[in-house]
């Protein structure tokens, strides 16, 4: 098995104490993930002011421009230098954490990775966006809301599914106390972490994104992510525009999700200690900043400019969405730890509002502003890089409060989505997974099925002879068991061949490696429930051998009624938690 | 410790009588005006009554380098000044370093820190009133459709006319960056950078030609009234006075509204400090605030003074609701930031005259 036993606790007590519980788990989890959520947020524009990365501070020195330009290329370096370290020497990982190992964990029903692996993660993020890297915060504040959820598991309140479910709570709450958007944050951990509908799973994420709204908004009033204003879609024609909007969008957030892939590939490829690879995009941050300081961080003065008319010139919007891809993957390439969520809006609304102005410039179709463009391009960029549609939806929808920017964002997000689906997958997260060896394009049953392994059920009664030995000899051994197939075994215990007890027309005294047939069906140690069952279409017989992969030596056998029952079993556990209502 | 305690009791009697005669009076710098006639009423006069102490008055019209002219010249020792200013000064050292928290009364059973606003308290400085600047129209001017927001004052085609503004970057950049739908929280983001400073000035490229530029703070009520301007900008106290005891008919605009502090600091040449920190406890109580209140719209610096505050003495209008920081008005306003103002007055002064010589 590669994880822990799948947990199959009888439920305690009645569903009233089930939901009691959860509830009141939600609210914990909701108040605590906010405020957590607020005190990353928080330290990360004390370090921005501290480190003169933000533009309010760095004006103040203006007069100093020597101080300015140390800083920029000083601090992302340093910065990548403390985060390599961290990650490098302290964590048990070796890497940052983000929503794919969230993803993991719910999908698979695996533990998340250690609490100081995960706190080691959300301080290597603190400084990454503090030092000015070109990542983003949502990814780590979703680790960091997960793994809040998770520690509640302790408690061993012998509910069904809870692990999952907290920790679905504790990133709808970061997400809701982040975008100040509840409704989004409660779909997001539907849409990209549970990917199931349950009520027992609905209700208490509702509950968690609902606090975390609460607390980031009523008690500490923050402001939300951005604001704009806009009068309405004024020409039918426009939504046609959207669309096409759209599909440009995905070929960009194909393009960048590609590019951040390859920076891995080369990044782990390369002979530069991971230790200074952090440092080395830091360098790349720095420098480019001297020239276009909007790469600097999260860019919220930029994701601002782009809504307004005549903030950039085009060949500025061109630029600034080529380096913000490069110097993103880059960074997330070379170990920074941050996620990809705000440098898909920043991208995204910068392309957005490129695509609009070179519209505009040809003055053949009328339209009815930036705001509208560069909305959708934000939104059709992020929903194919985090492959949340209806989340990206709802964020327009609940930031601005507009139904005519939800709808044309909608049509932007869908056509965005279809293709990237069709040409890249459903998600940065789920490529990312796939090269883990998690693959959850087939559904949720199949990705899970691919973690048991059959060697975990193999059985002791059958049985086995040399290959040297005769017939007669092992009819007499093999009536013991209640299964005809004997597996027969050559000198260094590999596996020979099949012989079939229950035939008994043979010469008695000949070997049975003369009247044996060969094997068609062979396990190893790697196959898995799901490989398993796919070889099993057309397979004869009662018992499957099971060898060692790279030996070939005889390791046991598995029943075919063993192997059906743990994929029913598997499956049943998934309609469990899918139906289950407390 | 008890001979020195002596000793140093004894050197205390023999100076205060000196410190008596040296300080019967007390100068006092202010901006002249309405502003300065509603603190010697709630001030200055009481004061006098308390203490018998003279307050000689001084006006000047704003500015650091005032103090460095006329400060020694004139015997300042206390004077009213805008936060940023004061903290510009206070780098300079033109002004005394004093812990004001020690200086302020206590109001109980509310913590000086809690009872005061936030950041009341500098190195220089203590917090005494909360102004603002907004922009006011002329009623006559606009029969129909009224001005409503701030983008109103960017709109010459519904809003014709001449627009009166005080010749300085302050408040006109940020004023033009809300007018292009910028939050007023990101405002002082925006204008940090060169992009924002860019579309702030293009934006101000719209009223070219239809600027009327003011530098003493009585002027824009006058240019309101006697039609030089249509809509001007100027401190929320200043319009006040205009129209209640002038009968001037301008309305005030308080969307986009800039909030300030304005604050009482000493200067470092001051003939006696202590005198002046008495002056300042006396100045910052808040029955002194809150009778400033009365007089003239700016806001008490402490929340304690806040349910003191009843009807203008003169005319009977309820003061409470022409305050900047009413509820009803700080919806869409933005809170001065005093440090950013003090640290990029150089630089937002530069593009500023590089854009009026553009013109």
């Amino acid at each position: 098995m590669t994880g822990r036993e799948p947990k199959m606790p009888l439920p305690a007590g009645n569903a009233v104490y089930r939901i009691f519980a959860m509830t009141l788990c939600a609210l914990a989890i909701g108040f605590g993930v906010s405020l957590a959520a607020i005190a990353f947020v928080e330290a990360v524009a004390w370090l921005n002011n501290t480190l003169l990365i933000s533009p309010r501070m760095r004006v103040q020195f203006d007069g100093s421009p020597w101080l300015i330009a140390v800083a920029t290329i000083l601090v992302p370096v340093i910065g990548g230098l403390l985060v390599g370290a961290l990650l490098i020497k302290l964590s048990p990982e070796k890497r940052p954490l983000g929503p794919v190992d969230v993803l993991r964990a719910v999908q698979l029903s695996l533990p998340p990775p250690g609490m100081k692996a995960g706190l080691l993660s959300t301080t290597a993020a603190v400084i990454s966006l503090g030092s000015g890297a070109s990542v983003g915060q949502y990814g780590p504040l979703v680790y960091l809301g997960a793994m809040i959820g998770n520690m509640l598991d302790r408690l061993k309140l012998h509910i069904p599914n809870f692990a999952a479910i907290a920790m679905s709570c504790g990133v709808a709450a970061a997400i809701s106390t982040a975008f100040n958007a509840p409704i989004a944050g409660m779909v997001f951990a539907h849409e990209v972490i549970l990917r199931h509908y349950s009520i027992q799973a609905f209700a208490p994420t509702t509950v968690a994104a609902a606090t975390g709204y609460v607390v980031a908004n009523v008690v500490f009033e923050r402001e939300p992510l951005f604001l704009v204003q806009f009068g309405g879609v004024q020409h039918g024609h426009e939504f046609v525009l959207f669309g096409l909007l759209g599909l440009l969008a995905a070929g960009v957030a194909i393009g960048f999700m590609h590019l951040t892939l390859r920076c891995s590939d080369v990044a782990g490829h390369s002979s530069i200690s991971p230790v200074l690879r952090p440092a080395c995009a830091g360098l790349a941050v720095g420098v480019t900043a001297l020239w276009l300081p909007d790469v600097m961080g999260v860019g919220s003065e930029a994701l601002r400019f782009a809504t307004i008319e005549g903030a950039f010139q085009t060949w500025e919007l061109a630029l600034l969405v080529a380096a913000k891809i490069v110097l993103t993957a880059l960074c997330i390439g070379f170990g920074f730890a941050g996620g990809v969520f705000s440098p898909a809006l920043l991208i995204g609304i910068l392309f957005g509002a490129l695509c609009w102005m070179l519209v505009d410039a040809t003055g053949v179709v009328a339209t009815s502003g930036i705001v509208a463009y560069a909305i959708c391009g934000m939104m059709a960029v992020t929903s194919a890089v985090i492959g949340a549609p209806l989340t990206t939806i709802l964020i327009v929808f609940e930031l601005t409060r507009n139904y005519d920017l939800t709808i044309a964002a909608m049509v932007a997000v869908v056509f965005s989505n279809l293709v990237s689906y069709r040409v890249f997958g459903r998600s940065l997260f789920d490529v990312q997974l796939a090269g883990m060896g998690i693959d959850l394009s087939q559904g949720r049953d199949r990705a899970r099925l691919s973690t048991r392994l059959v060697s975990d059920l193999l059985i002791e009664d059958f049985a086995r002879c040399r290959s040297g030995e005769s017939a007669v000899n092992v009819w007499t051994g093999a009536s013991a068991t209640p299964r005809g197939e004997v597996f027969v075994l050559d000198e260094d215990r590999r596996l020979a061949g099949v012989f079939d007890a229950r035939d008994r027309t043979g010469d008695p005294s000949a070997a049975v490696s003369s009247l044996m047939k060969p094997v068609t069906l062979v396990f190893d140690e790697t196959t898995t429930l799901a490989g398993a069952m796919r070889q099993l279409e057309g397979f004869v017989g009662d018992v499957i051998p099971v060898v060692d992969a790279s030996s070939n030596r005889f390791v046991g056998a598995v029943t075919e009624t063993a192997v059906i029952k743990a994929y029913l079993q598997a499956v049943q556990e998934l309609r469990r938690e899918e139906n289950a209502t407390a | 410790m008890r001979p020195l305690s002596t000793f140093t009791a004894f050197l205390l009697i023999c100076v205060m009588p000196l410190c008596g005669q040296a300080s019967d009076t007390i100068t006092v710098v202010s901006w002249g005006g309405a502003y300065e006639d509603a603190q010697r009423r709630a001030i200055y006069e009481p004061f006098t009554r308390a203490t018998g102490v003279k307050v000689e008055t001084v006006t000047y019209g704003g500015g650091v380098g005032a103090l460095d002219r006329r400060a020694d010249k004139e015997r300042w020792d206390v004077i009213d000044m805008i936060e940023d200013q004061a903290i510009s000064a206070c780098d300079a050292g033109l002004l005394a370093k004093i812990d004001m928290r020690q200086v302020a009364e206590t109001q109980q059973p509310l913590a000086v820190a809690d009872d005061f606003v936030p950041g009341a308290f500098r190195a220089c400085s203590i917090a005494q009133n909360v102004y603002s600047t907004v922009f006011a129209f002329n009623d006559r001017a606009f029969l129909g459709e009224k001005p409503a927001t701030i983008s109103d004052f960017f709109d010459l085609v519904r809003f014709p006319g001449k627009r009166a503004l005080q010749r300085t970057p302050d408040v006109i950049l940020e004023w033009a960056l809300m007018s292009e739908g910028v939050p007023i929280s990101q405002v002082y983001d925006l204008l940090s950078t060169d992009r924002g400073l860019r579309l702030a000035f293009r934006k101000l490229e719209s009223l070219r030609g239809s600027i009327i530029w003011w530098q003493d703070v009585a002027t824009p009520a006058e240019m309101l009234d006697d039609g030089r301007a249509v809509m001007a900008s100027g401190y929320n106290g200043r319009f006040f006075s205009a129209s209640q005891k002038d009968g001037v008919p301008i309305t005030i605009v308080w969307d986009g509204q800039v909030i300030g502090y304005e604050v009482w600091a000493v200067l470092s040449g001051a003939r006696d400090q202590g005198m002046a920190e008495k002056f300042l406890r006396f100045a910052t109580a808040s029955e002194q605030m809150a009778s400033l209140s009365e007089l003239i719209p700016y806001g008490p610096a402490r929340r304690s003074a806040l349910p003191r505050i009843g009807l203008h003495r003169k005319t009977g209008v309820p003061m409470r609701d022409h305050l900047p920081n009413a509820p009803q008005h700080t919806a869409r306003a933005l809170f001065g930031d005093a440090l950013w103002y003090a640290r990029t007055k150089t630089l937002r002064t530069k593009r500023f005259e590089a854009w009026l010589r553009g013109g």
